[in-house]
Formats: C-alpha cells, structure tokens, sequence
C-alpha cells in the first residue's frame, strides 16, 4: 500500500474512532469511570489525556506482542490475557515515571491511573484492533482517535452535568439516572454521524 | 469497589491507634463509606439530620463548659458536665484545625440514659456525617444519641 | 496436551518477564541516590533520598512534631525548605497558608527527599535532645492523677527552666499499635539533677495516659524527649497570680521550687480550683512552700461544697473566687495552665481587674 493510501486510511480510522465509531457512545465501552468522574471539567480533562496516552501506546504494545508473540506460538486465544497484563505493567510503569519526575501530576492524576487499568474501553481498543486486522500505523491512529472520542464524551458529559448541577432533577433520577439518560441522548446525537464517512 | 487513594488514606488514619487509643474504627471491619452510609440511613430513618444534632450537640457543650468541670443543669431532663484535658486531637480528613479533648457527658435525668462525645467526634458528625465504628469507645449509636438529646 | 502445558509456560514465562521488567523499572527509576540536607546552612548529612524529609530528619534525632504518625493529617510537621523541595503537592495545601507557602514553608511528612535540601530549622528544636530513662516511683495523687518520677541515664541530666514540657514516648501495648509522642509539664526542682518528674491525668481513652497508668511499673525503661517551650516565669518583681487546676499545677509546682531556690520575696497566690476535696492534692507540700515563701499563699477553691464538712475555704468556681480576691490588678502578672476553657474564663476576670493583656501568660498545649 502506498504511503499516502495508509495514511489515510489512519486518518480515516482515526477520525471514526472518534466520532462515527465512538468506543463510549456507540460500543459503550469505559463507562464505569464515565459515569463516576463526569461530574467536574477539570477532572475529566485530566482523566481524559491520561486514557488517550494509555489508550495509544497499550494498542500499539499490545499489537507488537500480538503479531510477534502469539502469532509465532499460535497463542492467539491468550490475547485477553496477555493484553490486560501488558495493560498493568504499562500503566505502573507510567505511576512510576510520573511519581519521580512530575510528583505533582502523579498526586491530581494518581487517583486516575489505577482506575484507567480495568477501564474496559482499553482492553476493548486492543481487541477491535485484532479483530479488524488492522495494520500498526492504522493501530496507534485507533488507539489514539478513540481515546480521543473517551475523551470529548466524558468531557461534553462532565459539561452537561456541571451546566445542570442547578437544575431541578426528579429525586429518583439524581445522580446514575439522570446521566445514563443524557448518555443515551449524546449516543442518539453521534448516530447522525453514520454515514458521514463512506464505507466506515 | 476502586476507592481512591485519599479514601484510602483517611481510613487509614481512622483506624490507626495513633491519635486515639483503638482507633476511631474499632473492631468494625466494613469500609469508611459504609459505615457513614449505613448510619445516614438510620439518621434518615429517626428523621433527622446529622448536622441537626451537631448543632443540639454543641449547644450542650458550651453550656456545660461554663462549668469548668463541675456538673451543670442543661434543662428540666438533663445535666452536663465537660471535662478538658490539654493537648489537642486532629482530624483525618484533610483540612487544618485541632480539636480539643474536650469530653462532654449528657445524663437524662429520667431515663439515667448518658452519652458522651469528645470535640473531635462532635466534629466528625457535624462535618463528615461519621459516627464511628463499632467497637469505637466513642461510638453512641445515632438513635440511642436521639434519644438522649432530644424531647 | 502438550499444547496445553506449553501455552501456560509461555504465558507464566511473558507474565513473569514483564514482572521482572517492573522491578528494575523500580530500582532505576524510583532511586534517587544519595542526597545531602543542609540545616540552617551548615551541619550537611548525607542521606539515601526516597523517604519523606520527616522521616530522615527524625532518624537524624531531629524531632520535628507529628501528631498523625507522617500520614498528612495533622499539619504539625511544618518546616521551611529554602530549596530542593520540589512543587507544592495537593496533600499539604490545606495546612498551609498564603504567608506560609511564600516563606517556603512544607509539610516534611509529604516532601520527599529527591535531591539535595536545604532546610531552616529553629534552635530550640535542634536543641532538643532524646533521653533514656528509667521509672523511679508513681506515686497516686487522685483517683485519675498521679505523679511520675523518671531517673535520668542518658543523657544523665537535663537544662531546663520551669515551665518546659517534654514529650514522652508511650510505647506500642496491647490497644496501640504505634508510638505515640504526648506532651506532659515538668514539675519537679529544676535542682533536682538527673531526675524528671510528671504529673499526668489519667485521659480516657488516652494512648499515653493508659500506658502510664495501666502498663508503666517502676523500674521499666521510658524515653523522653525535650525540654520543649516558651512559658516561664518572669524574672520581675511583679505579685503574681497562679491559675492551674488538676494536672495543670506541674509548671507551677517547678515555677515554685525556683521560687524558693531564688530566695524570691514576690508576692504570690495559686488559685487551684477543684470539684471536691477528693480532687485536692500535694496539699502538703504547698503548705510547704507556704513556710519557705513568706509572700507566698495556696488557695484551693472547692466548686462543690456540699461533698464537705467544715470546708472554710473559698468555694465555688475559680474564677469566681478570683474574682472576689484579687483587687487592682494593674501590676500583677498571671501564669495560667489548663483547658482554653478556663483559660478564657480566667482572661477575662483579670482584664476586669485591670490587669493588662501582656502580664498574663499562659500554656494551653495547643
């Protein structure tokens, strides 16, 4: 395939991971974070850019180990296991890194990263890559345009809720209620997005 | 359950024999949230609110420290004695302040039913909502505390 | 099945590899080599970085206060970092102040040492030492006070002026899993060499206190450290007006010894206010002081009469038996020790009587 035939198709691959193909809104994967740290901007910002960093480089990892480890062994039937333990090492090792150079971003972030390793949208990423066979580049565009479609979810939901933190909701639907309805509107919304892209 | 780091850290303060001999925890095994939830329904279910007796609380302690020690008539069904000792306790949750260890006993004069509760645990149900573990010596179960301090 | 057995050797095996690449990860990442920590711009000692500056200063035998064991609850352990301390975290943000946070000051439980420091230590704490003692007598005052006498071994002696506290370590026992540091006065002679002496109430539910009162035995080995504190007596010739009740008489009894050792003609009174005449002790020994100090007069103050017969002394609270007693104040000086409580209570009937706010001085323990 030429080079600017791939890059395409990473870009493509990219941009309907974010929106057509959105790994929260349309797969409805990664919600338990979802529903539990929508409630500020600013948290799921921060949340967001770390499931994007995780997202990426674990997809490429964990691609890396598919092709050049279960391949050769016919071991592919191990890939749930040997992605989520890819997954785990990954993100301790990255708790490491941050806590010696940046104490201060490993303090407001260290409530996230234990969070981020059972995030289902991850192991989720790794996944859809093997099943739709795709290539390393188109890989890490996946891996990074759906951490970056986790990402304007929980940041477009933490919006919402924050605008309606003075509003009157029903007792019954305060909290969980209230935002599984406004997730399943915003999922409504991203539907229009189908068949934007042709053939994705 | 995924309990952040800082819940994490508050319960262990809690538990440990550090400020408060036994911990604050006793022997209850269940969770910080848990406990709180738990004795939030009971509140619920007494129909009160935990701020409402902070408040009936510390109404009684301020007039028993009038006593200096001695015991003092609060009203017709109850008297009061504060006893303070020096040095100052601190709260687990993450904001400055010290808490005198201030002891406040409350007796009814017609049931003979007493609590009691020191300025940090007064501070704990005001702020937090905690009522302590089981097993705490400072624990009073919310409806046994209703029925001393109210009608 | 010797698929079987080989796709769980090579899952166990990759598991394994990436365990072992987390492990070094640790080792390089997470060491921090060797630091050195300048006090005060001199006295540097070189230490492996890693542990909080709290730690490394109190394994130094520098004994920087903690109520929370190091957990970041308590906001006592404050120090002031000229440099190396890294960015301000999350955790200490609510202890600290605007004013506090420009001066440099962190809480050393939460900074850990990455690099070399330097840090600004006040005297008093850098001249305060750790000392081994051993039980020499208790002696029971009350139902809930006693007194405790501690021999000296090493060091064998300790400065102090009367009025300085020192910080008794309460071992673990059964009901504490941890060390704890407690405050306690100092009332004994300060001519007294190579001996301490405590008067502790008993707290319930008091770490400390229990292990004093249920646990400790003479001749059992104890560690203490100190002398911490600024209250102390003047060195006036104001008429002075003490104000202590219960375990709050230790500075005053150690202010009286140097009273007595000055050969001091001050005019003074101890106001020492109690429930019952069953709470009244060291009766004699202030009688005693009563003889060797001419000016000097005890006045307990009985709150509940009714519980005696025959009480011909002052009754009621102290404050209010202070009240009737003292006239113009205007000149004394009081010495307070006890709850804010009765602190406040006491402040206010002195300003009544004229007594300005800077003649009076208190130890609160707060």
């Amino acid at each position: 395939m030429s080079l600017t035939t791939e890059l395409w198709q990473v870009l493509v691959v990219c941009f309907s991971a974010i929106f057509t193909g959105n790994i929260l809104l349309t797969t409805f994967l990664g919600m338990c974070p979802f529903l539990a740290v929508s409630r500020q901007v600013k948290a799921s910002v921060g949340l967001g850019f770390a499931v994007v960093f995780v997202m990426t480089f674990t997809s490429l990892l964990n691609w890396l180990a598919y092709r050049y480890v279960l391949v050769p062994m016919e071991l592919e039937f191990f890939r749930f296991i040997l992605f989520i333990i890819i997954i785990a090492t990954f993100v301790q090792f990255v708790e490491m890194v941050l806590e010696r150079y940046s104490p201060v971003l490993y303090q407001n972030l260290g409530i996230f990263l234990p969070l981020i390793t059972v995030n289902c949208a991850i192991l989720g990423a790794s996944l859809f890559m093997v099943i739709r066979e795709y290539t390393l580049p188109v890989t890490v565009g996946y891996g990074f345009g759906s951490g970056v479609g986790w990402m304007l979810a929980i940041v477009a939901m933490a919006g919402i809720r924050q605008q309606m933190a003075v509003e009157r909701v029903p007792k019954g639907l305060q909290g969980p209620g209230i935002t599984l309805i406004i997730a399943g509107l915003m999922a409504l919304g991203f539907i229009g997005f189908t068949g934007v892209l042709q053939g994705s | 359950m995924k309990r952040s780091p800082e819940a994490k850290r508050i319960e262990e303060v809690l538990r440990c024999s550090r400020i408060v001999a036994g911990g604050f925890l006793g022997t209850d095994t269940r969770i910080l949230e848990e406990i709180i939830e738990t004795d939030a329904a009971s509140l619920i279910k007494l129909g009160t609110t935990a701020p409402r007796i902070a408040a009936r609380m510390r109404e009684i302690t301020e007039r028993g420290k009038a006593g200096l020690g001695t015991t003092v008539k609060f009203d017709e069904k109850r008297t009061v004695a504060v006893d303070e000792n020096r040095g100052q306790t601190v709260c687990p949750w993450p904001h400055a302040g010290g808490y005198q260890k201030t002891i406040t006993t409350v007796r009814r004069l017609d049931t003979g039913a007493t609590a009691r509760w020191s300025d940090l645990s007064l501070h704990f149900i005001e702020a937090h909502g905690f009522f302590q573990g089981r097993g705490s010596s400072f624990r009073v179960e919310p409806g046994e505390l209703v029925a001393v301090l109210f009608d | 099945m010797a698929a079987t057995i080989f796709s769980v050797f090579a899952i166990s095996t990759i598991g394994a590899g990436l365990a072992a690449l987390l492990v070094l990860a640790e080792r390089y990442i997470l060491n921090y080599g060797e630091c050195e920590i300048k006090i005060n711009e001199e006295e540097g000692f070189r230490v492996q970085g890693g542990n909080s500056l709290l730690e490394t200063l109190i394994q130094q035998k520098i004994f920087i206060p903690s109520a929370c064991g190091g957990r970041g609850s308590c906001g006592y352990c404050k120090v002031k970092v000229v440099d190396g301390a890294g960015p301000l975290l999350p955790t200490e943000e609510p202890y600290l102040e605007e004013a506090e946070r420009n001066e440099g000051v962190r809480l050393s439980c939460q900074v850990k040492i990455r690099n070399d420091l330097r840090v600004e230590i006040p005297e008093e704490l850098l001249s305060v030492q750790e000392y081994e003692c051993v039980c020499a007598d208790i002696q029971e005052l009350t139902y809930d006070i006693r007194q405790f006498r501690f021999e000296l071994k090493t060091p064998d002696r300790m400065k102090f002026v009367p009025g300085h506290y020192v910080q008794f370590l309460s071992p673990v026992y059964e009901g504490s899993e941890e060390e704890v540091y407690r405050a306690y006065s100092i009332s004994s002679n300060p001519t007294d060499v190579g001996f301490i002496e405590l008067i502790v109430r008993l707290v319930p539910n008091g770490i400390c206190t229990t292990y004093m009162f249920e646990h400790l035995r003479v001749g059992d080995p104890v560690r203490i450290n100190g002398p911490y504190g600024d209250f102390r007596l003047s060195d006036t010739d104001a008429p002075v007006v003490f104000v202590a009740g219960g375990s709050g008489m230790a500075p005053i009894k150690s202010m009286l010894h140097q009273m007595v050792n000055a050969a001091s003609t001050r005019r003074a009174t101890y106001y020492f206010g109690v429930n019952t005449p069953e709470d009244l002790f060291m009766v004699e020994e202030m009688k005693a002081f009563e003889a060797k100090l001419p000016n000097f007069k005890f006045v307990p103050v009985l709150a509940v009469p009714e519980a005696s017969n025959g009480w011909t002394g002052e009754t009621g609270l102290v404050t209010e038996a202070l009240d009737r007693t003292l006239n113009s104040a205007g000149s004394y000086e009081a010495y307070l020790c006890g709850s804010p409580g009765m602190i406040d209570a006491t402040v206010e009937v002195l300003k009544g009587h004229g007594m300005p706010l800077e003649h009076i001085y208190y130890d609160k323990f707060s």
